[in-house]
């Protein structure tokens, strides 16, 4: 927030154009201090964690060295604990992505359509509350509703619906409807905005041409509302990969996560080099991963494409992020 | 088309009456069911989204030595919470700690998302800063961890830089490492969707570059500054995994402490202060709601602002 950050302003009667291109320069150079402090604690920290993943654990009280640098911590990672341990996050991963979508869609359409305006406001500011409240409380929130002795476990008993105790508590399926609720409102958010921003003129135009309700919701509502289901589910996606709170909290011992094994290596293992090329590997498969289904959805677009007649490619006021 | 002219009719009625209106058969007619299917799922969703928030508020009041099994209804968690040291020490560090980074990311998100909407699209030092803020927020949470880690134990006690021992310097840094490209990318969205013309005019009618800045960039960007703000505040008061990685024993945040007590049993004092810190931070957003609408910016455009982030 210096002054000499901004631009001189010695010729007030230049050109627009000229004007232009001053106020660039100034404004490149107001940047400078965020750019340096993201290059500074951000870049050369992950530098560092590729720097040690080529290192080894000399002994047991130093967590790592590396003046011998190898390729071997990759192999000793890719063991079958860790493969394991990818394929079932991946899985929960893309499961969840794939349920908070299913969610999300009538929901936000909902939001952005049916709602009457006036309550709008309103239902957005509850769909951020839980999204503002500590994630970790929120899950614990589960727990209690999970638990086999708690409220739920004795009205189901006493409703007849369970014969024992709900035993669903430490399953794959309680961390996977911790993840599906943790992550939901980043899958709402960015296709209500994605739907309110095209706007009901071409819903409507697609109505008076005689479309029936579904066929607009296939041909116009949905890929109209492509960018924002791209961006919700990356929002979902690569933070729930990362994840391992949820797992712990409700997966107990089955909740075991890639980011559970990468984080132990650091905590009790105190092998950095081998840790650090798990974290490595973890950010190359996520990347894979994602361009993988990015390239499935760009190919199913590609045929949906040109099965159809009538192509509507339309341009965004500005697509979502 | 019939039921077009069916939505058509309903659409000037609220989703509440129509739903009224499923019950008496005469009118059944007239409803349109996908609408009404529609309008069930939203209050579903909603009691899905607040389920666990109302548990953990009802919980609060358990006289129980559990947090998770019932005894009866009190205050006793909120009395033995204040009169815990270690609770209030980490809910205090918690607090510091999501205040300075807010700061912090603020500060940087301010002038990086200034210096982006105001450069050239095209060059070079914008593209390559954008994709690195795109790398932060879609960096898994435990690789921002395990790399944060062992930097500040480098800068500290390898460098001898004592800064970088400071527990809630740590926390703050860290913070507002992962904050920084969310701050940044809601004030590029704010000021690009303005364009430059009254800076311009201000240049021309000869305000040095400090007033222009103070006097109308600042204030045009301010929404965006003020939402960026609350954003980065409640990411750091709500992260458990960088925090849990770069913590010093003595400034252990909050939500690092509900984590740690995982594993010996966890106790309905960690229901009341989170139940205290839940309608703290709804007061938090009703103020920012608050100066944003004098702003006269609806909350639609808030939400708006900040999903886009």
């Amino acid at each position: 927030m210096t002054t000499d950050a901004a631009p001189p302003t010695t010729a007030p009667r230049s050109t627009p154009r000229a004007r232009r291109r001053r106020g660039i320069t100034g404004y490149e150079a107001l940047g400078f201090p965020t750019w340096a402090y993201v290059v500074f604690f951000f870049v050369v920290p992950l530098g560092l964690v590729l720097w040690y993943s080529f290192g080894y654990k000399p002994d047991l009280f130093n967590a790592h060295a590396n003046d011998v640098l190898s390729l071997d911590r990759y192999v000793e990672a890719l063991d079958a604990t860790f493969i394991g341990t990818f394929w079932n996050t991946l899985r929960i991963g893309v499961v969840g992505t794939l349920i908070c979508l299913a969610i999300s869609v009538p929901f936000a359409y909902w939001l952005a359509v049916k709602l009457n305006p006036k309550w709008r406001p309103l239902a957005l500011a509850l769909v951020l509350v839980p999204f503002w409240t500590n994630f970790l409380v929120r899950t614990l929130g589960w727990q209690i509703i999970l638990s086999p002795r708690g409220f739920v476990s004795d009205a189901l008993q006493n409703l007849g619906i369970i014969d024992g105790r709900l035993d669903v508590l430490y399953t794959a399926g309680a961390v996977q409807l911790g993840v599906v609720y943790n992550y939901l409102p980043l899958m709402i958010l960015p296709l209500y905005v994605a739907i309110d921003r095209a706007g009901p003129a071409l819903r409507e135009a697609s109505a008076d041409l005689g479309a029936n309700r579904w066929r607009t919701l296939w041909n116009v509502t949905l890929p109209l509302a492509a960018p924002g289901i791209a961006s919700g589910c990356l929002l979902v996606f690569i933070p729930l990969m990362g994840d391992y709170i949820t797992a712990s909290v409700l997966g107990g011992a089955q909740g075991n996560m890639i980011g559970q094994l990468v984080a132990s290596q650091f905590n009790t293992a105190q092998n950095w080099a081998l840790g650090s090329a798990m974290a490595v590997l973890l950010m190359l498969f996520i990347a894979g991963a994602v361009a993988i289904f990015g390239g499935i959805a760009l190919i199913v677009r590609a045929f949906v494409r040109r099965a159809r007649r009538v192509d509507l490619d339309v341009e965004l006021p500005g697509g979502a992020s | 088309m019939s039921a077009n002219t069916a939505t058509a009719a309903v659409a000037a009625v609220d989703p509440a009456r129509v739903r009224s209106a499923t019950s008496v058969p005469r009118r059944r007619r007239r409803v349109d069911p996908v609408r009404v299917g529609l309008a069930i799922w939203g209050v579903v969703v909603f009691a899905f989204l607040f389920l666990p928030i109302i548990v953990m508020f009802a919980y609060s009041f358990n006289t129980g030595r559990l947090l998770a099994s019932w005894q009866g209804f009190g205050f006793t968690a909120y009395t033995s919470a204040l009169a815990n040291p270690v609770i209030v020490g980490s809910v205090i560090t918690s607090i510091s700690a999501a205040a300075g980074a807010a700061l912090l990311s603020t500060l940087l998100g301010t002038l990086g998302g200034i210096a982006l909407a105001r450069s050239r699209a095209s060059s070079l030092s914008v593209l390559v800063a954008t994709v690195i803020l795109g790398v932060t927020l879609f960096t898994p949470e435990i690789v921002d961890a395990v790399s944060m880690l062992p930097w500040f134990v480098s800068l500290g006690t390898d460098a001898g830089i004592g800064l970088f021992n400071n527990g809630l310097v740590r926390l703050v840094i860290a913070h507002a490492v992962l904050s920084v490209a969310v701050v940044t990318f809601i004030i590029r969205a704010r000021m690009a969707g303005l364009d430059a013309s009254l800076e311009e005019a201000a240049a021309d009618l000869y305000a040095t570059p400090w007033r222009r800045f103070t006097q109308i960039t600042l204030p045009v960007a301010s929404p965006a500054i003020w939402a960026g703000a609350l954003m980065s505040f409640t990411l750091s008061l709500d992260n458990t995994i960088v925090s849990s990685f770069v913590q010093v024993p003595g400034s252990t945040p909050w939500p690092v402490y509900i984590f740690a007590s995982l594993r010996v049993g966890l106790r309905p004092e960690i229901a009341a202060v989170s139940t205290v810190m839940f309608l703290l931070t709804l007061l938090a957003l009703g103020v920012v709601a608050y100066v944003l609408r004098r702003g006269d910016q609806s909350a639609e455009d808030i939400a708006k602002t900040l999903a886009a982030g």
